[in-house]
């Protein structure tokens, strides 16, 4: 049953995000941002989520930016300040950007290209890697494709798909975990964020660790961008 | 004595202070011996770690110094200087800076000999014995502004690029591993430290916090300090 919805659901929303992309970039293009106002708000982003925005473990698992699509980013941002993403810090922090800040700041993040911070247990790492790749059959019968579908074979994401490539792996599986308390919460919107909803339900937790273990490891092409 | 009792520059001797100047003159006794074993152990290859082990009676008389200072229960006590509370600690941090001392990359002329007296197995045993303290905080503090500290420990301040406290160091302030436990921390202690951070530390440490510290005016300051110090 689930799964069929995934089914469903998928191509609806692909079709929506496409729509949607569309009305988008006039919206980047509003509001100059200074490059002293710019760096300031960097630096503020960074003492979270760290010196190259690799992550940080603080009370919360703080995500990986580097190398985040830049879409996913100003959509995110988006979803917290409208509250259909719910975090009462990120929600403060999204109001007061300015969508050129926001454009701005989702360009310089996208080029970074730090290490992963790591400290996933390695042994689940490839089981991890099968679950991504092919997918998995969920007790209740039906598919979940592999994850590799939307964000590619290097989880590098695409657009509105994000990267999960060398993301903190606490990260990862407190989100797939409460997926459904705190994504897509607006009442009548329709969000990207629906796709993932029944895979993450689907997921049990032990594959949820596995995943969660193997993104965490993975480093993209060093030649690309920069550490800092 | 390079350390000078911290009572006595106020001008109000306390009975303390001439036990704790013993004690320090014992610490420098027992800091040479320690070099001696260590100095020993190394040359006899490995066996460091057994030359540190110390029976509950030392370990007892190293709490009751430290509770000298900080409190029965790690509560803190406002002296001369405002002396943190460390009931409740997170166990690596405390480790972190009493190494941070020993080391001297965070700069306490008080706490560099004490910390540099203690062995690695020590400073656990202590980090343990406090992290389980749960006294009832000081108090103290200016009330008037607990609301407005909420606020920033909790939401932060994005327009000036203040982050919220809470995203590292827990929404109840408990901390988290090398993040601090701040809830109950004295008043003094807490402006104290965000008013001097970047000066009471060398280059690098903490140094998460130097922008954040940057961001603050006396006020915010002031204000998070009443919240979490109001904080059980």
């Amino acid at each position: 049953m689930k799964v069929a919805s995934i089914q469903l659901a998928l191509p609806l929303a692909i079709l929506a995000i496409v729509l949607g992309a569309a009305g988008r970039t006039s919206a980047a293009e509003t509001g100059a941002v200074s490059k002293s106002e710019l760096d300031a708000k960097i630096g503020y982003c960074e003492i979270c989520h760290g010196h190259s925005a690799e992550g940080f473990r603080g009370y919360y698992p703080i995500p990986r930016l580097a190398g985040q699509t830049p879409d996913f980013i100003t959509y995110s941002l988006a979803a917290f300040a409208e509250r259909s993403r719910t975090n009462n810090i990120m929600f403060h922090v999204a109001s007061s950007l300015s969508p050129g800040m926001q454009a701005a700041l989702a360009a310089h993040f996208h080029a970074l290209n730090p290490k992963p911070v790591g400290g996933a247990p390695t042994a689940l790492a490839a089981e991890g890697k099968k679950i991504f790749e092919t997918g998995v059959e969920p007790r209740g019968g039906g598919r979940i494709k592999a994850c590799t579908s939307c964000h590619g074979d290097d989880a590098e994401g695409n657009q509105d798909f994000p990267r999960l490539a060398g993301q903190l792996d606490d990260y990862i599986v407190d989100k797939l975990t409460n997926w459904g308390k705190e994504f897509g919460q607006h009442p009548s919107k329709m969000d990207v964020s629906r796709i993932m909803q029944p895979i993450a339900e689907a997921l049990t937790e032990p594959q949820i660790k596995a995943v969660a273990a193997y993104l965490s490891s993975l480093q993209s092409d060093p030649s690309r961008g920069s550490a800092q | 004595m390079a350390l000078s009792c911290p009572s006595a520059s106020a001008g109000t001797p306390r009975q303390g202070c001439g036990r704790r100047i013993i004690k320090v003159g014992g610490l420098r006794l027992a800091l040479q011996l320690a070099i001696a074993i260590v100095v020993f152990s190394a040359t006899a290859g490995g066996a460091a770690t057994k030359a540190f082990a110390f029976s509950r009676h030392e370990l007892e008389a190293k709490i009751a110094y430290c509770q000298d200072c900080h409190g029965p229960s790690g509560q803190g006590f406002r002296g001369y200087y405002p002396i943190p509370r460390l009931g409740g600690q997170q166990t690596e941090y405390f480790e972190n800076q009493l190494r941070a001392f020993a080391d001297g990359q965070r700069l306490n002329s008080i706490m560099r000999p004490v910390a540099r007296s203690l062995s690695p197995a020590m400073i656990t045993a202590l980090a343990t014995d406090f992290r389980a303290f749960n006294p009832r905080p000081l108090g103290g503090d200016r009330r008037g502004l607990a609301a407005m500290g909420e606020k920033i420990f909790q939401d932060g301040v994005p327009e000036e690029n203040v982050p919220a406290c809470a995203a590292c160091h827990g929404p109840a302030a408990t901390g988290f591993e090398q993040i601090p436990h701040l809830a109950g921390q004295i008043y003094p202690y807490m402006v104290k430290t965000l008013t001097n951070f970047r000066k009471d530390r060398k280059e690098h440490l903490s140094d998460v916090m130097y922008p954040v510290v940057e961001s603050l005016n006396k006020q915010q300051i002031e204000a998070v300090a009443a919240y979490v110090s109001s904080l059980r």
